[in-house]
């Protein structure tokens, strides 16, 4: 039954001057006291760029459009700015990107492990020549539908904490990208005591799932959250042990200097025991099967994210994901010799202007090769394994992981008074 | 063990109980794999202890309770099986014949501990009280059953003819 | 968490304490739980201790045994197939079985091989779905996944034979209701060998896996002595040492004449208890074979008249369904009706022995101990 429209007005002039006045009023409105505001705080604190020694004005930048040449430069100036490598590269959109891209692929590879075929309609018809490759815009399908969801809070929740673990989990695992280098120069926060930030990083997430669980006020929250908490406190430890052989053998905590001390041996060859170790902490830090736990469907339901729905639980989700990244990111750094590899990439011109030199675009491929591999290797051990018990797991934690840390340390400081690593320099 | 044909070893069997108890003990009928005895209620737990111990019946199977009303009793039949014995095809029955107003019998669960949820199931079932059980309560039935216990005949299932 | 409470309430819904100062803690695993099935399970723990476990069916009873005085013996089939519906064939076999012997009619060689077959096929379906939970309830998806995808092999068969993926209704008194199609035993056979080499891969990824292990040897260890005592049966009773198969006690049907081993395990724990179905298995693939090979041709029904009846008599018959020893008493006072259906399932008969293991077992192995028992809620309520 459609509902008919009330009868069509006669065309009045007036009433046309009146609607036409009425736009233009707030056009100008919003125009002059939000978007003027915000384009001078955003000139007053970037920034302008030198394009062949003449700061830019709109005339240079209105040419730019018609003569795509001048603007290279400008081009080159953004890419290398803060702002860019905080939102788009390697920063949040990359991760994000990354993260999406890990999903599908967790999605893929486990269904094939599985015998089915995971993710095969959304998506298709673009890839009409692989059919094997369907699906790829599942996740945005996901996406759409969790932002359409009502985000129940169940009563007597406490609502401030409630609201603020998902964007506290999301903004920690958003941190970590920012210490991870992926090419020469490409690190948001070079900070000289890098590994020390990844770990105070790595920290706030026990506490913000022991939160986000005691806000729930629910049964089967608690449960998960105090196993979440006991797994997570308990396998930082050996997490920071593996890699103190690493810190001794290149000498620095900067995770720039650490990449280049691998020069020419990657440390998974100098310390194995440190990456085996690095690896199934990770796994344990990332509640991933076999330490799924906190999340063990069958007995707990769904642990300590039982009450989150909607877009609360899609950013626990991107968290875990962009956590997922994060922690195969530094693995590779510390490990397999982070941008290091064979030239394979060439540099990205535009206009005989280089934006990306030949040695970034060949690091961040490598970056990217890399980081994928291990993260499918953390992918097929999810599709091997069972859960663990809880005593089982607290026990490997405390007693046996950390022995063979030690054993490890001791490796590393044998290698180098043996001085088959020459003793690196700085801090 | 026992063919089809020639019955020697029920035979066997069920003679050996006879001699033990004589009349308290009346066999029902001895068919291939199968022995069946009635046996009175006052020696009940010797005669199970007689039949897990002497003749190495020692695997419970069910326990049933029938309804006769024209004969105006409730039977409550045994069948043990065994696992340990040569002649492990041969099921053993006996049965218990209780007045149908007061249905009581002592519990076999301390020489088969297997039996204590049939019994159970025989009590709500069609209200045989079985003396000495550990846990005598409803297994099955809804806990607001307010009917007579479902197995009797007496008990019509609404909407059918019998 | 052993807490001492006074007071026997708390407001977290769910939890019990009683009174008393042990700090003895009242779960209740009920039929609303991802990992129970509709059974509910009333644990007491002190810790992480399980003190006593009080197991509560009754969810999903019907009726069954007074519903079967209702029909007559050919009316009764359908009804009685529901209790057990992943393994149809087996809660169904002996209740045929004793129906022919009280009727007193002779089946066709023919139905008997069939009827072998099937009950067969219907073992690993259930074997199937059993080690599929199984992978679920310890978190191990691929192992859900890799069961699930085989059953539909066999799955098919069924379907072919019978025009249903379970719940067949194809046994009946005098044999089975319709022959195999022509295309059926090459299919089978095909069928048959590469569920065997899959069924190989199993080991890999679910019995040598080292978390798996962890989670299921030395658990919940069943004595020889006590699994008799309890009245144990099926893989259960096999795992713990007792050589115990009707298939080769008492042989019904054709089973004499196939050439098998019976399984059995000396630990008795958990990862023998899972260990022995599969290789299990294995010997249903070997039987379904040789059976295919040896059946003769022929009639596959006898026909029954109207109404069939038998005289005054009572008739005790059992089979090795997938569970266990499924018994069929059947008493019978010359109506079509039958007098008294006792069904005593295998599922029942774990009840006391789930309670005496879970007694002293840590709160965490209760999902694997739980699971071994091949507990059906549905079959044992009936």
């Amino acid at each position: 039954m459609v509902i008919a429209m009330a009868t069509v007005s006669e065309f009045k002039f007036s009433e046309f001057v009146k609607s036409v006045l009425w736009l233009l009023f707030w056009v100008i409105l919003i125009f002059s006291l939000i978007v003027l505001p915000i384009i001078f705080v955003i000139l007053f604190y970037i920034p302008e760029p030198v394009i062949n020694g003449v700061r830019i004005n709109p005339y240079l930048l209105l040419t730019m459009l018609t003569n795509p040449q001048i603007g290279a430069p400008l081009i080159k100036a953004t890419i290398e700015s803060t702002f860019f490598k905080i939102a788009v590269f390697p920063g949040f959109t990359f991760a994000a990107l990354f993260a999406t891209v890990l999903i599908y692929a967790e999605r893929k590879v486990l269904a094939k492990m599985q015998l089915r075929v995971g993710p095969y309609h959304a998506g298709r018809e673009a890839f009409w020549w692989a059919n094997s490759l369907g699906g790829f815009l599942q996740l945005i399908a996901d996406l759409l539908k969790l932002l359409g969801k009502e985000i129940i809070v169940p009563a007597g929740a406490d609502k401030p904490i409630f609201w603020a673990a998902p964007v506290v989990l999301v903004v920690a695992a958003a941190g970590l990208i920012a210490l991870i280098p992926v090419a020469p120069n490409w690190v948001i926060a070079d900070i000289d005591v890098g590994l020390l930030a990844v770990f105070a990083l790595l920290g706030f997430f026990p506490l913000t799932t022991l939160l986000a669980s005691y806000a729930s006020n629910s049964k089967y929250p608690f449960i998960g959250g105090l196993r979440a908490l006991y797994q997570l406190i308990s396998y930082e430890i050996p997490l920071i042990l593996s890699v103190l052989g690493v810190v001794i053998l290149a000498g620095t905590l900067n995770l720039t200097g650490i990449v280049n001390a691998q020069n020419p041996y990657w440390f998974i060859i100098l310390l194995p025991i440190g990456a085996v170790i690095f690896f199934i902490t990770a796994l344990a830090e990332l509640e991933r099967i076999p330490f799924d736990l906190p999340e063990a469907e069958s007995e707990i339901v769904a642990g300590w994210l039982t009450e989150y729905s909607g877009m609360a639980y899609g950013l626990i989700q991107l968290a875990n994901y962009i956590k997922m990244y994060a922690l195969s990111a530094l693995f590779v750094t510390l490990f397999l010799g982070g941008w290091m590899g064979p030239q394979i990439a060439s540099s990205i011109e535009f206009f005989d202007v280089t934006i990306i030199s030949a040695e970034e675009a060949n690091g961040v491929t490598w970056f990217a090769i890399k980081t994928f591999g291990i993260a499918l290797l953390m992918i097929m051990m999810r599709g091997i394994n069972p859960r663990i018990k809880i005593d089982i797991l607290l026990r490997t934690a405390w007693s046996k992981l950390i022995a063979i840390a030690f054993i490890n340390v001791f490796i590393a400081v044998a290698l180098l008074y043996l001085g088959v690593v020459p003793i690196a320099g700085g801090a | 063990m026992s063919s089809a044909q020639n019955l020697e070893v029920e035979k066997a069997l069920a003679d050996k109980v006879t001699a033990r108890f004589g009349d308290k003990v009346r066999l029902s009928y001895v068919k291939p794999h199968r022995i069946r005895f009635d046996v009175s209620k006052d020696i009940l737990l010797e005669f199970a202890r007689f039949l897990r111990d002497e003749l190495g019946f020692d695997h419970p199977i069910s326990v049933a309770g029938v309804d006769y009303p024209k004969r105006n009793t409730i039977e409550v039949v045994y069948h043990i099986g065994s696992c340990s014995n040569e002649y492990r095809s041969v099921v053993f029955a006996f049965a218990v014949h209780l007045p149908r107003d007061n249905p009581t019998i002592p519990t076999l669960t301390p020489i088969y501990r297997g039996v204590e949820y049939h019994e159970r199931e025989t009590f709500e079932m069609l209200g045989v009280i079985f003396e000495g059980h550990p846990r005598l309560e409803r297994l099955l039935l809804p806990e607001d059953w307010a009917d007579i216990p479902p197995l009797l005949k007496d008990f019509h299932i609404k909407g059918r003819e019998e | 968490m052993s807490i001492k409470h006074e007071d026997t309430n708390t407001s977290v819904p769910g939890f019990h304490m009683e009174g008393e100062d042990r700090g003895i803690l009242t779960l209740s695993v009920g039929p609303q739980h991802p990992g129970s099935g509709h059974f509910r399970l009333i644990v007491k723990v002190d810790g992480d201790i399980i003190v006593e476990a009080l197991p509560d069916p009754g969810y999903v009873h019907r009726g069954e045994e007074k519903m079967c005085e209702y029909r007559n013996y050919i009316q009764n089939i359908p009804h009685l197939e529901r209790p057990m519906i992943a393994d149809s064939c087996g809660i169904l076999y002996p209740y045929v079985l004793a129906v022919e012997e009280l009727i007193n009619i002779q089946v066709p060689e023919r139905a008997k091989y069939i009827r072998v077959i099937m009950a067969e096929i219907n073992r690993c379906i259930f074997e199937l779905y059993w080690l599929a939970i199984y992978g679920i309830f310890l978190g191990h998806s691929t192992m859900f996944m890799w069961p699930m995808a085989d059953r539909e092999l066999l799955i098919d068969l069924a379907e072919m034979a019978s025009g249903a993926r379970v719940t067949h209704a194809y046994f009946v008194p005098g044999g089975v209701r319709n022959d195999l199609p022509d295309n059926f035993v090459e299919k089978a056979v095909r069928h048959l060998k590469y569920f065997r080499s899959r069924l190989k891969e199993y080991k890999d990824i679910f019995y040598d896996n080292p978390l798996f292990q962890s989670r299921t040897i030395g658990v919940g260890v069943l004595r020889r002595e006590d699994a008799i005592n309890l009245g144990a049966t099926g893989p259960v009773l096999r795992a713990s040492g007792v050589e115990h198969d009707i298939r080769k006690v008492e042989p019904y049907d054709v089973y004499d004449e196939l050439d098998f081993k019976v399984i059995t395990m000396k630990e008795g724990d958990s990862y023998a208890r899972a260990y022995v179905p599969w290789l299990e298995m294995f010997e249903s693939v070997e039987i379904i074979l040789q059976a295919l090979e040896k059946m003769p041709n022929g009639p596959v029904r006898t026909k029954l008249g109207p109404n069939p009846k038998g005289g005054v008599a009572e008739v005790f018959k059992r089979v090795e369904a997938a569970r266990g020893e499924l018994a069929y008493y059947i008493v019978s006072d010359g109506n079509p009706k039958p007098y008294r259906v006792k069904l005593s399932v295998p599922s029942f008969r774990e009840l006391p022995v789930m309670a005496h293991l879970l007694k002293g077992a840590k709160l965490a192995d209760m999902p694997s101990i739980y699971w071994s028992m091949n507990y059906w809620p549905v079959e044992a309520d009936r």
